[in-house]
């Protein structure tokens, strides 16, 4: 029996490999800790393996309607809902009709008017009257396709490609691939919901088995009503540890200032007699930045330095777009300075205040739409005017759709069968649909996007072949496509 | 270009991009399956063979050229002791007495270290949580619905113990994959399963969602698939979970063993599990509560047992042969009700006319009879003047709901009454959801009634708690409420009381028409209906009078439903699923293990009628047996990882073609067979033998090495490297260090957050609302409430995993976030404030003080040029924030 000392394999992990690459270990210390090296693809062209395809887009806004927002209500336009409206569902030739929380009612006809807009004639439900006006820019993925009916396994898989708790999630792949573009400002952020965290908490934002330094940094933002600042935050926004709390009054400006310095000569001397570990080299930097962002995040969150007609653009002078509209705003400043990823969360878990219209589409939906619609319409103008949207991505998702039946007599219930989701900017064919579900927005019917596919596609647009970007953990190299996903490549430019 | 071409080669290994380890077939010779050989440690010439790890180790770096690192100064080596084994620094008092110590006898010093500290408490809380980790326990569900698992504390109170005590490996392994089954009489083996269930839960699948769906189906399947991976991860380091699909691409390993081991759990369920401390009560409930499983799948053995006989036969006596007089009460009067009447009739019931009530608390006034009191019988009667002939007045069926049956005694005295406790009560037929206890519960809003039996006489027995002699004169008050609304009262009923012994039981209605006949007559089915209710009453009555169990979310085949969450009599039917899809099973398998190690059998025969616990066992048994050598390597490889940061493969959940090879193969063959051979599975004399070798005392290396370093990645263990401190021992040497740590052991896990209701089942939790100064803030860190999907920022940022994935190895990350959370976060803040104000209790100047604290902080005295410049920092900005400088040094979170 032979035991080679090293098989030449996959051994390493990134910072041990980081850390080997040997010379100027400062350098390749700080590299890390920025992430700031591109380790697969990208138009820097590292030199490291010739680029799969080059990159179309740098950064991405992902904004996320979380409980299953109602394909046939908003965009998956059914005749056939309203011609069979009160009638039992029967899909034919015997196929078994299940819900996963309630018995299967009547056909329910969606509950608003339907028009073609733009120059593509794509349908979109009176309910969203601003984004109806933008249906030209966007790309339409109108057949997705989840692999189960609940919302914890059905969020996960739409943020992590897989059914259970602990893997990293897109932007925390992203991050990981592709590090971060500024050094003052994490490279993912999260805005969830004012109202709360959307279902699975920060699983939905968590970079699994991957380091830490990859996973969401979470910016809370207050409700309207709430007062407008406190510690680590400045105008109603609030990042966990950016500022020493209130309660420790020994801790002042000065004392931070002077005591970076004194530290920074303690780790100094220390690091000197331990010259072999670059992570003491890493840890005098994370200061310096940390010391950098807690300078720089006001600034991010400074709103009012928008003018008059962009903060009415995005509807922060009305109660019902106002939170959602702040946090698109934010969006746009944070990629703005170099944020590679931004998740905008709308709802959050539980049994209302979501797109979880369970017990009635007519009430439960509108609103969710009102406080969403004009500040995405307004995202996208803003980011079309000052040229960001040819490089950054946009992605309007749920983790499912719903059902073409009632439940009860006016809501519906979760459906992974087919569902709506829409992309715009960098790299995508503005204009176009693909897919198509059946008659009765039951289930993907034609060019279904899996989940799977959906990454694969939004991994490419950055640059990244999604079989190649994978991290061992426990005996697997894993994706986030795990073994599936195709491009779409119908969507691209 | 080389350095272009080393860094491609880099990014291929550190990215694994894949296709060229796809190549070779699976290799049944791989290493890991191999048996364990039992290398001889090597010898120098002229060298004392000393301890065998320093044998193997030096034999390697010899050859290398490597120069080999000194012995670590005294202070270092206590450090990195205290840490590893207590997980908590020395005592600065400890560090000088060890020096003196060492300065007579090094070595006779060290091992009194080392014992002090494997026997002191502090040690379990440390490796349990490195068990914890690899379990990937935490105490909520994790999933969209992250509830709250109140009882997960225990099992990691029972690692704790269970490391503290060296409980033998074979016996921790078995424990925690079928505690239950191989040790009934230790209730906390039974606790051990904690282990199974710490994973997550997805309620939503599992309990909340319907039971016809195919959700429910991949629910199941995964959460077995979590368990099954738990245990081979954790005990045998191989991936059999990568073999879900189709047989597993690298290593032998095919999709049938992942069935097999599906099966093996697929009788379990996650679920709160009654145990009781006393192993008396805890053989007697466990009995008492397989007695009832074996009825509930119809044991035909037990149904036809001859004790079950003599049961069947003393419940014929008492209630058929030779029933039960029941006897009248003397003259009645009754408390006048809301609207309606209660007439006396001539049977002795009292018959309800005129309008009928929402709501109404008949109140029945009589003396007590002479004699002994044992029980009591309400019968309902139907009479053609009520509704669909009654016995209860609802317009629209006849039924009826009494919420709460009290019996007060009014002593003759007039003095206050006293209440009559009932207990058991049984009736002859329960509305489904409405039975008859809902009338002793003391909840009024729930009831008994008796839909969709009406039109038909009822009866309803309660026997007192203690059996009671009244005296002369005293009055007893039947007080009946009826407070459910809807018009649901009782239309005619009668009272009447009995001294005969117990147990008083109704027969219930199903049986009245051939129970009184000859058992002999019975139908089969007859036999068993009568048998299982007469068994079932009795188990009723004994599990009553035991004492409240304990509870332990563990792996439960036995436990109350919640929601649609029920026990599976027999395990559930497995089929080999065809590419993983739950729409396409394949054959059904049985429960076994893997094939690739040939020493053991791969598949288990189970008895017909089998529990589910035996297919545990047998996992159990497969997984401790001294031929199974990914076992005994796993756990000695894990030990030595938390050592010396790396294992000798430095994938611990991975022995397989995927995971790395030993650096030092011999050397791990050899400290597996003496772990199971001649330290007979003790971790305590693993530890020993492991910290005393000179390769773990060695110093850490402070020159940089030159560029023809043959080690770069000190594999060969020339010297030792640096380990940054995890999550808990940088919170809890903080604590220690401000004087707030608090040294209480076990219980229920301290929430430091704020908690608040959620808007559904996920609660919302505050980190930065929580009270640090309160009792909950100074507990070991071991003893946090673990939330899954909401995990503590400060400890997130420093790589604790939340519970989401199994952890053998942490991410020893360097971030931004963790520099941010050591600087700002309230915890430091306020521990430095602590500090701070306990140097200022004790006589000194600022320069004493700060040399005071940075012996506390880093573990030595401090430098000179280190004292002036935070001397004059503390003078400037305050004592409190030189402190928080220290618990920011890269010296207090590294440990050479």
């Amino acid at each position: 029996m032979a035991f080679p000392l090293q098989r030449p394999g996959p051994i390493p992990t990134r910072r041990e490999f980081l850390g080997r690459l040997g010379a100027g270990f400062g350098s390749v210390a700080l590299a890390q800790l920025l992430g700031a090296e591109r380790l697969l693809g990208g138009e820097a062209g590292s030199g490291a393996r010739p680029s799969p395809h080059p990159a179309r887009a740098k950064r991405v806004i992902q904004l996320f309607m979380n409980g299953g927002a109602s394909q046939m209500d908003l965009f998956d336009h059914k005749p056939a809902l309203f011609r069979h409206a009160g009638e039992a569902f029967d899909p034919g030739k015997g196929v078994r009709v299940e819900a996963p929380t309630s018995e299967p009612g009547k056909v329910l006809k969606p509950p608003f008017e339907f028009r073609q807009h733009g120059q593509s004639g794509r349908w979109v439900s009176s309910v969203l009257p601003h984004l109806s006006r933008c249906v030209d820019d966007l790309a339409f993925l109108m057949a997705m396709q989840s692999r189960t009916n609940v919302h914890g396994p059905g969020s996960y898989l739409m943020n992590t490609g897989f059914l259970l708790p602990g893997f990293p999630c897109l932007g925390a792949w992203t991050s990981y691939a592709l590090g971060r573009e500024s050094d003052n400002l994490p490279a993912f952020v999260v805005l969830p919901d004012a109202k709360g965290l959307p279902y699975n908490g920060r699983g939905n934002f968590s970079s699994g088995f991957l380091p830490v330094s990859f996973q969401g940094t979470v910016i809370q933002s207050r409700a309207a009503d709430a007062s407008g600042s406190g510690p680590g935050g400045s105008n109603g926004f609030l990042l966990s540890d950016l500022s020493a709390p209130p309660s420790a009054r020994y801790i002042t400006p000065a004392s931070d200032q002077d005591g970076l310095a004194v530290l920074q000569g303690l780790n100094r001397r220390h690091q000197e007699a331990h010259p072999t570990d670059s992570r003491l080299e890493s840890r005098i930097q994370a200061y310096e930045l940390a010391a950098r962002m807690h300078l720089s995040a006001p600034e991010v969150f400074a709103l009012e330095g928008e003018t008059e007609a962009t903060r009415r653009l995005y509807g922060l002078d009305n109660a019902v777009t106002e939170n959602f509209g702040r946090r698109c705003l934010l969006a746009r400043r944070l990629v703005e300075r170099g944020v590679r990823f931004v998740q905008v969360w709308s709802g959050a878990g539980g049994p209302t205040g979501n797109w979880d219209n369970h017990a009635n589409i007519v009430k439960e939906l509108p609103p969710m739409c009102a406080a969403t619609d004009q500040p995405i319409a307004a995202l996208l103008t803003d980011l079309r005017a000052r040229g960001l949207l040819e490089d950054t991505l946009v992605l309007w998702n749920t983790e499912f759709g719903r059902m073409p039946f009632a439940q009860s007599s006016e809501g519906r219930d979760h459906n992974g069968g087919t569902f709506v989701g829409w992309m715009a900017g960098a790299g995508v064919r503005p204009g176009v649909a693909h897919g198509e579900s059946d008659e009765w927005s039951w289930k993907a019917a034609h060019d279904i996007t899996t989940t799977y596919d959906f990454h694969a596609t939004v991994l490419h647009l950055l640059g990244l072949d999604h079989e190649r970007l994978t991290f061992r953990h426990n005996g697997a190299d894993r994706r986030l496509t795990d073994v599936h996903g195709e491009v779409i490549r119908q969507v691209l430019a | 270009m080389t350095s272009s071409w080393s860094r491609t080669a880099a990014l291929g290994a550190a990215l694994c991009l894949g296709v060229a380890t796809q190549a070779a077939p699976p290799d049944a010779a791989h290493w890991a399956y191999q048996p364990l050989g039992f290398p001889r440690p090597p010898t120098v010439p002229g060298r004392p063979v000393g301890n065998p790890i320093d044998a193997f180790i030096q034999a390697r770096i010899l050859p290398a050229g490597l120069p080999r690192a000194p012995e670590a100064p005294a202070r270092t080596q206590l450090r990195r002791l205290s840490y590893d084994l207590v997980g908590l620094p020395p005592r600065p008092e400890e560090l000088d007495a060890f020096e003196s110590a060492c300065a007579v006898d090094p070595s006779v010093a060290y091992a009194r270290e080392v014992e002090r500290l494997l026997a002191s408490p502090r040690h379990g809380e440390r490796w349990a949580r490195h068990w914890m980790d690899a379990a990937h326990f935490a105490e909520t569900h994790g999933h969209d619905q992250d509830r709250i698992r109140s009882n997960a504390w225990p099992y990691r109170d029972w690692l704790i113990q269970a490391f503290n005590a060296d409980m033998p490996y074979t016996r921790f392994v078995q424990a925690q994959v079928a505690g239950d089954v191989l040790f009934p009489e230790d209730p906390f083996a039974t606790v051990a399963l904690g282990f199974i269930a710490a994973g997550p839960w997805d309620e939503s699948s599992l309990r909340d969602i319907r039971e016809d769906t195919l959700d429910r189906q991949i629910g199941r399947y995964l959460d077995r698939d979590d368990m099954l991976a738990t245990v081979m991860s954790v005990f045998t380091s191989s991936t059999v979970h990568c073999a879900r699909c189709h047989d597993h691409k690298f290593d032998p390993i095919p999709q049938r063993d992942y069935y097999a081991l599906q099966a093996v759990f697929s009788g379990v369920e996650r679920a709160n599990r009654v145990f009781d401390p006393d192993p008396d009560v805890h053989r007697r409930r466990q009995e008492l509560l397989h007695r009832r499983r074996q009825l509930d799948r119809g044991d035909s053995n037990l149904l036809h047992a001859a004790t079950t006989r003599a049961a069947v036969d003393a419940w014929r006596v008492r209630n058929v042969t030779a029933p039960v007089e029941w006897q009248e009460l003397a003259t009645q009067t009754h408390i006048p009700t809301a609207t309606g009447v209660l007439t006396r009739q001539a049977d002795g019931s009292f018959l309800a006319s005129g309008t009928t009530p929402e709501r109404d608390t008949y109140t029945v006034l009589a003396p007590a009879p002479s004699g002994r009191v044992t029980a009591i019988q309400l019968e309902l009667l139907p009479d053609a003047s009520l509704p669909f002939q009654g016995p209860g007045r609802q317009s629209l069926n006849g039924n009826l709901h009494l919420s709460e049956f009290r019996v007060l005694a009014h002593p003759p005295d007039g003095g206050a009454p006293r209440v009559v406790a009932l207990v058991n009560p049984t009736a002859d037929f329960n509305q489904e959801g409405w039975t008859i206890a809902h009338a002793l519960d003391g909840d009024e809003k729930t009831a008994w009634g008796i839909h969709p039996e009406e039109g038909k006489a009822h009866r309803a027995l309660f026997e007192l708690k203690e059996a009671c002699e009244f005296p002369p004169g005293t009055t007893i008050a039947f007080v009946l409420h009826q407070l459910h609304g809807g018009g649901h009262l009782i239309g005619r009923f009668r009272l009447t009381t009995t001294g005969a012994p117990g147990p008083h039981r109704a027969i219930p209605a199903e049986f009245s028409a051939w129970a009184h006949r000859e058992p002999s007559s019975w139908t089969p089915e007859q036999w068993t209906r009568l048998a299982g209710h007469v068994l079932r009453e009795d188990l009723r009555r004994e599990l009553a009078a035991l004492p409240t169990p304990s509870l332990v979310y563990a792996a439960a085949a036995d436990f109350d439903p919640d929601g649609s969450l029920r026990p599976s009599l027999n395990p559930r039917p497995i089929h080999v699923l065809n590419r993983g899809e739950i729409t396409q099973p394949r054959d059904e398998v049985g429960p076994g293990a893997l094939s690739c190690v040939a020493a053991l059998p791969a598949r288990y025969r189970v008895p017909d009628g089998a529990e589910e616990g035996a297919r545990r066992a047998l996992l159990a048994g497969w997984l401790v047996s001294p031929d199974n050598p990914l076992v005994w390597r796993s756990i000695v490889n894990r030990v030595w990882h938390h050592h010396f940061g790396r294992g000798l493969v430095d994938t611990p959940n991975d022995f397989g073609r995927m995971g790395s090879a030993p650096t030092h193969p011999e050397l791990l063959d050899w400290l597996a067979v003496w772990f199971r051979d001649e330290a007979r599975g003790s971790l305590k004399a693993l530890h020993r033998l492991i910290v005393t070798s000179a390769t773990y005392r060695q110093s850490v290396r402070t020159t940089r090495s030159g560029a023809g370093d043959p080690d770069p990645d000190n594999r060969l263990l020339a010297h030792r490297s640096p380990i940054r401190l995890d999550a808990e021992c940088v919170r809890d040497a903080m604590l220690l260090a401000s004087g707030r740590l608090d040294f209480r052991m076990g219980g229920p896990g301290d929430m430091q957050f704020d908690l608040q209701p959620g808007i559904h089942v996920t609660p919302r939790v505050d980190y930065t609302r929580f009270d640090l100064d309160s009792a909950a803030g100074g507990r070991r860190s071991v003893y946090r409430f673990l939330f899954r999907t909401l995990p503590d920022p400060f400890m997130d940022a420093l790589d604790c995993p939340a519970g989401d994935q199994l952890t053998a190895v942490r991410n020893n990350s360097v971030t931004v976030q963790q520099a941010l959370a050591l600087w700002n976060n309230a915890l430091v803040a306020r521990q430095a404030e602590h500090l701070a104000s306990r140097l200022e209790t004790e006589p000194g100047t600022v320069e004493s003080r700060i040399g005071r604290a940075v012996v506390l902080t880093l573990g030595r005295p401090a430098a000179s040029e280190e004292l002036r410049e935070l001397v004059a920092y503390a003078r400037r900005h305050g004592l409190a924030a030189g402190c928080r400088l220290l618990f920011n040094a890269n010296e207090f979170v590294f440990v050479d």
